[in-house]
């Protein structure tokens, strides 16, 4: 395989680790978050600080990253407690320009010039490139998905599907809507923010821009297209989103515009999702596979 | 003494010049099925808000086992075994019918780190739950989305799920509104059944013949006032609850 495919690849395998962490804020838990990227850019300047700066090695810093990334999550969580539904979608889009305007202007993050240099990930003393790096991500990837799948069977995800539901009915049932949704959205930035240290690992170079606004919605249409709630949606998601671009390259000037038909279309046939319920793949597989349920 | 389960003093709500409810005392003893009663707007509905924490009250006290439940929040009242239905019911719509029992069965593990990680669907839980849709007669349906449901089905969906909090204290809102008459005779059923079992309820009812037949005290409201307290038969004699309900005689010839 070529190296301009391994690097698609992993781009996209990065992706879909941050958007299985959106999936769990927005699928499980309900609550509408359009500032994902913002978190993904904590993860990503917190590795590339701690390697360039202090010179800490990728598994040293990983845990690091996570309990920065947890502890903003829960801060940044705090505002889903007051606002709900529209209210809450612009309040974290505010998030995600104020984070990416700090990296921007602040000039410990670089400033607009970002933060260069980072070393690639080593393991066992060889560094990490092309194939083997790319492993390396479907590992995390992989370990992403069997949380997702715990938290899914555990009473807590039981209690975050309750309050994307009816949070006044799930509150009269024990469910304290503060620990959950706190919970949902530290267990989803920390899923962020490993995506952006193996991001900042991966490309050697990072810029405020990379984790702007329109990354949040990229990530949001992963969830969306891949199937909100489901266990494998967002990474069908971002594997659609992620090798579209490529695919299309020939007619770049009208990608947006196919982009755009194809969420109407979406919304139109398959609100729920691709792999959401009553998909279109089985229906079709149904008509051809009687036995196939 | 005889203790009172639920203990309510001075209870008011105001939202703004609004006195959705204005100085109610009344008190639930264990076991005893009570009703409360009034016209459309007198403040039933918000008394139950307020009861169960989702509103927090203008001045006044709730006591629950004689402890204040001042400054609780509804997740906290359900804890201490106070469960509710609504009055627009709220079912989990995109979950089964199991799953949504389920949920109000999870009420232990909600508040410990450790128990809230095990997992949900475990066969012991699903036949508890199984065991508890029998009762309201949802079984066969227990696969079912509930956002599918017709609405008698949901009522009883309600409440047994509010039947899994509440070991001491059941709310119940309207349960009986849009109900065809056979299965208002089964809920009956079923809520003496459950008194049986030593659980207290206190229910919102519109059906005076429901109320009356069902009810060991009602507690009439009009206006955020209490206006009448007794028996059923009490209750059915009193005047100021039939000039609240079919209005004032002005004059002998006025019709």
């Amino acid at each position: 395989m070529s190296s301009y495919v391994i690097t698609i690849g992993t781009v996209i395998v990065i992706y879909a680790i941050a958007a299985c962490g959106l999936n769990v804020i927005i699928g499980y838990a309900g609550q509408v978050s359009l500032g994902h990227a913002a978190f993904v850019g904590i993860g990503a300047y917190t590795a590339a600080l701690l390697s360039t700066k202090v010179g800490s090695s990728f598994w040293i810093s990983l845990p690091i990253v996570l309990a920065i990334s947890a502890i903003f999550g829960l801060l940044l969580g705090l505002p889903s407690l007051r606002v709900r539904e529209d209210f809450l979608a612009i309040t974290t889009i505010g998030i995600n320009f104020i984070v990416e305007a700090i990296f921007n202007y602040v000039p410990f993050f670089g400033g607009a010039l970002g933060i260069g240099g980072i070393p690639p990930i080593a393991l066992f003393g060889a560094k990490l490139k092309g194939f083997a790096f790319f492993y390396l991500c479907i590992f995390f990837l992989l370990i992403v998905l069997a949380a997702c799948w715990w938290f899914t069977r555990s009473w807590a995800g039981l209690a975050c599907f309750a309050l994307r539901e009816e949070e006044s009915a799930a509150s009269s049932m024990g469910i304290s809507p503060v620990r959950f949704k706190l919970l949902a959205f530290v267990v989803g930035t920390c899923m962020a923010g490993l995506s952006g240290a193996l991001n900042a690992h991966y490309i050697t170079f990072i810029s405020a821009t990379d984790f702007s606004f329109p990354f949040s919605i990229l990530l949001l249409c992963m969830v969306v297209i891949g199937g909100m709630g489901t266990l494998w949606g967002p990474v069908l998601g971002a594997l659609i989103l992620g090798a579209l671009p490529e695919i299309f390259r020939p007619i770049v000037d009208y990608r947006i515009l196919f982009y755009t038909v194809m969420l109407l279309l979406m919304i139109r046939f398959q609100p729920g999702g691709l792999l959401g319920e009553n998909m279109m793949v089985r229906r079709v597989l149904a008509k051809i596979l009687p036995g196939v349920r | 003494m005889n203790q009172p389960l639920l203990e309510v003093t001075d209870l008011s709500k105001y939202f703004g010049g609004l006195k959705a409810l204005d100085h109610v005392n009344f008190k639930v003893m264990p076991g005893e099925i009570l009703g409360l009663i009034g016209p459309n707007g007198a403040g039933k509905t918000v008394c139950f808000n307020l009861i169960s924490g989702v509103y927090k009250p203008t001045f006044g006290q709730i006591l629950f086992e004689g402890q204040s439940t001042e400054g609780s929040a509804p997740h906290e009242i359900a804890n201490n075994g106070v469960g509710r239905t609504f009055q627009i019911v709220k079912p989990f719509a995109s979950l089964s019918v199991l799953e949504n029992v389920l949920v109000a069965q999870g009420i232990s593990k909600y508040n410990a780190f450790s128990k809230m990680w095990s997992a949900w669907k475990s066969k012991s839980e699903v036949s508890k739950g199984l065991k508890i849709l029998e009762r309201v007669g949802l079984a066969d349906l227990a696969h079912r989305k509930a956002g599918l449901l017709p609405l008698g089905n949901l009522r009883r969906l309600e409440i047994a799920r509010a039947l899994l909090v509440g070991h001491k204290l059941l709310l119940l809102d309207e349960s009986f509104s849009g109900l065809r008459h056979e299965e208002i005779s089964r809920l009956e059923d079923l809520i003496r059944s459950i008194r049986e079992d030593g659980i207290t309820v206190l229910l919102i009812e519109h059906n005076m013949r429901v109320a009356m037949g069902l009810c060991d005290q009602l507690v009439v409201l009009d206006h955020g006032q209490k206006i009448a307290e007794g028996s059923p038969e009490e209750i059915q004699q009193s005047e100021k609850v039939i000039e609240a309900y079919l209005g004032r005689k002005e004059t002998k010839d006025a019709a």
